[in-house]
């Protein structure tokens, strides 16, 4: 009904107005004839008023005449009424015009800007570098380079790890991440070199710290390499000689001659092993596509689904499908429920190969490989790769292989010191020497 | 006047046994009324009487007489005429 009402505004409308008396005659008529009426009222004053399209005043005129009774126009409705109204209007419609065209022309422009996820970093001096970068209150939006402008504004605010700017409407969201800091200790950072991966020394240069391990030493993942604190050069010589007695009198001897701390740079490098894993099946079973598609396109209305194209029922007896849903966005709390589906399916085939145990095992390996090798760096340089077939007591359809990659790769990363873990390097290089078997 | 009663009952018999419903099979009117503020009459012939008391609507060989207070018909189509007031009867008249 409300469709109706709103076809019957957008057409126009009339309210005319017939005698009683040939009211039966002049309906019958005009509904034999196609020419839809409703509200049919009396009014009084043995007259009834009725309503009808615009494109059906024309017919009823003939009716009118056939029937004798003559109608009259009381009312009108609708947008061709309303058109016609307004056109004799023009400052009114000018004026409606200005206003959309204002309004749209402000649209353009940026009226507002927040900052959000800022803590220590002030508004205010992000405000200042966004002006400075070109982001003001009343810049034209299509001025606005939001990549450049949040580089920019990251390079002029030294706080700042990260700048995202979003434009909605004409509110500006500048949304910032801040640098988190290492605690400043005054001057340089104690920071240490610290095995990234588990390994075996094979060079390593010492730019400034103390070296705690040694060539030839094992060293496991987390373990420290270059310590940040160099201790008293009486104490270093003692502490080769005697491990045991250091680490009771560790504080009288921090008494005489404080530990210095330094930042630790060098380069360790160590030889690396990967193991990996592959199998391969002989009789390898799978599907495969055949390039046959066909899509399905299908409206869905709460939970009915009607089916715009494509077929009922799918034509292919092994397939893969990918649905692809498009919604009307909710807004507030109107939620639309229909659904735009899109259904492409594919068509597969099954397929089974055999092979060989030779090939089937050098597949294997290639795949134990491809696992390993996603782990490496691109740094690494490959010393050695190894392939062996794992036997199982019975004979199996599947050959499984296992890989191992040795590489040589730089292990050491910095991390902040931290002093429980053996800060000053005595712990830590008493460890190193303890693994000193492999 | 027999032959037509005769086809007309054949037709019935008939509709009984298909399980059609006789609005189809025989050209009756269809008759819905929503509470007694709207009748709906599917299938009438024109209307033969307005009046906001009274509304006569022709139906195949008989006349639905809807009498009540503030009579208007809502909409007219072809083949459905839509009565809205305080009904208080609907009747037929042969």
């Amino acid at each position: 009904m409300l469709l109706f009402k709103i076809l019957s505004f957008l057409c126009g409308y009339v309210t005319i107005t017939v005698p009683e008396e040939c009211l039966e005659k002049f309906i019958n008529m005009a509904t034999a004839r196609g020419i839809f009426l409703w509200g049919i009222t009396a009014t009084g004053a043995n007259r009834v008023a009725l309503k009808v399209r615009l494109s059906g005043v024309q017919p009823l005129r003939h009716v009118a005449r056939m029937t004798r009774c003559r109608f009259k126009i009381t009312g009108r409705a609708g947008l061709p009424f309303l058109i016609s109204r307004l056109s004799r209007r023009k400052a009114l419609l000018a004026g409606a015009l200005v206003f959309v065209v204002t309004l749209y022309l402000l649209s353009t422009f940026v009226w507002f800007i927040e900052v959000t996820g800022n803590k220590r970093v002030e508004t205010e001096a992000i405000e200042q570098a966004a002006r400075r970068a070109g982001l003001y209150r009343g810049v034209p939006k299509w001025s606005l380079d939001t990549a450049e402008m949040e580089a920019n504004i990251a390079r002029q605010v030294p706080g700042l790890s990260w700048v995202g700017m979003q434009v909605d409407g004409t509110r500006v969201r500048i949304e910032v991440v801040e640098k988190v800091l290492p605690p400043d200790s005054g001057g340089e950072q104690k920071v240490d070199v610290v095995a990234a991966k588990d390994g075996l020394i094979k060079e390593i240069l010492v730019l400034s710290g103390h070296p705690v391990i040694s060539e030839g030493d094992t060293v496991t993942a987390g373990q420290v390499l270059i310590s940040a604190a160099i201790p008293p050069p009486e104490n270093f010589y003692e502490n080769e000689g005697g491990e045991q007695k250091e680490e009771a009198g560790e504080e009288p001897e921090d008494k005489q001659e404080p530990v210095q701390y330094v930042h630790a740079r060098g380069i360790v490098r160590a030889r690396v092993w990967y193991e990996g894993y592959g199998e391969m099946k002989l009789v390898e079973k799978g599907t495969v596509l055949t390039g046959r598609e066909i899509t399905k396109l299908c409206i869905k209305i709460g939970a009915k689904e009607i089916i715009l194209m494509g077929p009922g029922q799918v034509p292919y007896k092994f397939y893969g499908a990918r649905t692809d849903v498009k919604r009307i966005p909710a807004w507030r709390n109107i939620n639309i429920p229909v659904e735009f589906i899109t259904v492409k399916y594919f068509e597969k085939e099954p397929y089974s190969r055999t092979y060989s145990r030779a090939e089937a095992r050098r597949m294997a390996g290639k795949r134990a490989l491809t696992g390993i090798k996603k782990q490496i760096p691109k740094s690494a340089r490959i010393l050695d790769q190894r392939v062996q077939v794992v036997e199982t007591a019975e004979p199996e359809d599947i050959v499984r292989v296992r890989a191992i990659v040795e590489t040589l790769e730089e292990i050491g990363v910095e991390k902040p010191h931290q002093f429980d873990r053996g800060g000053s390097g005595l712990v830590g290089g008493k460890r190193g020497s303890a693994g000193n078997h492999g | 006047m027999a032959f037509k009663d005769l086809k007309n009952k054949f037709k019935r018999q008939l509709s009984d046994y298909l399980e059609l419903p006789g609005d189809i099979m025989l050209d009756l009117p269809k008759i819905v009324l929503v509470g007694n503020l709207q009748v709906f009459i599917e299938n009438h012939r024109g209307i033969q009487e307005y009046s906001p008391r009274l509304v006569r609507v022709v139906v195949s060989d008989k006349v639905v007489e809807v009498t009540g207070e503030n009579l208007t018909l809502r909409n007219i189509l072809p083949d459905e005429i839509c009565v809205e007031g305080q009904i208080s009867t609907v009747s037929f008249l042969s």
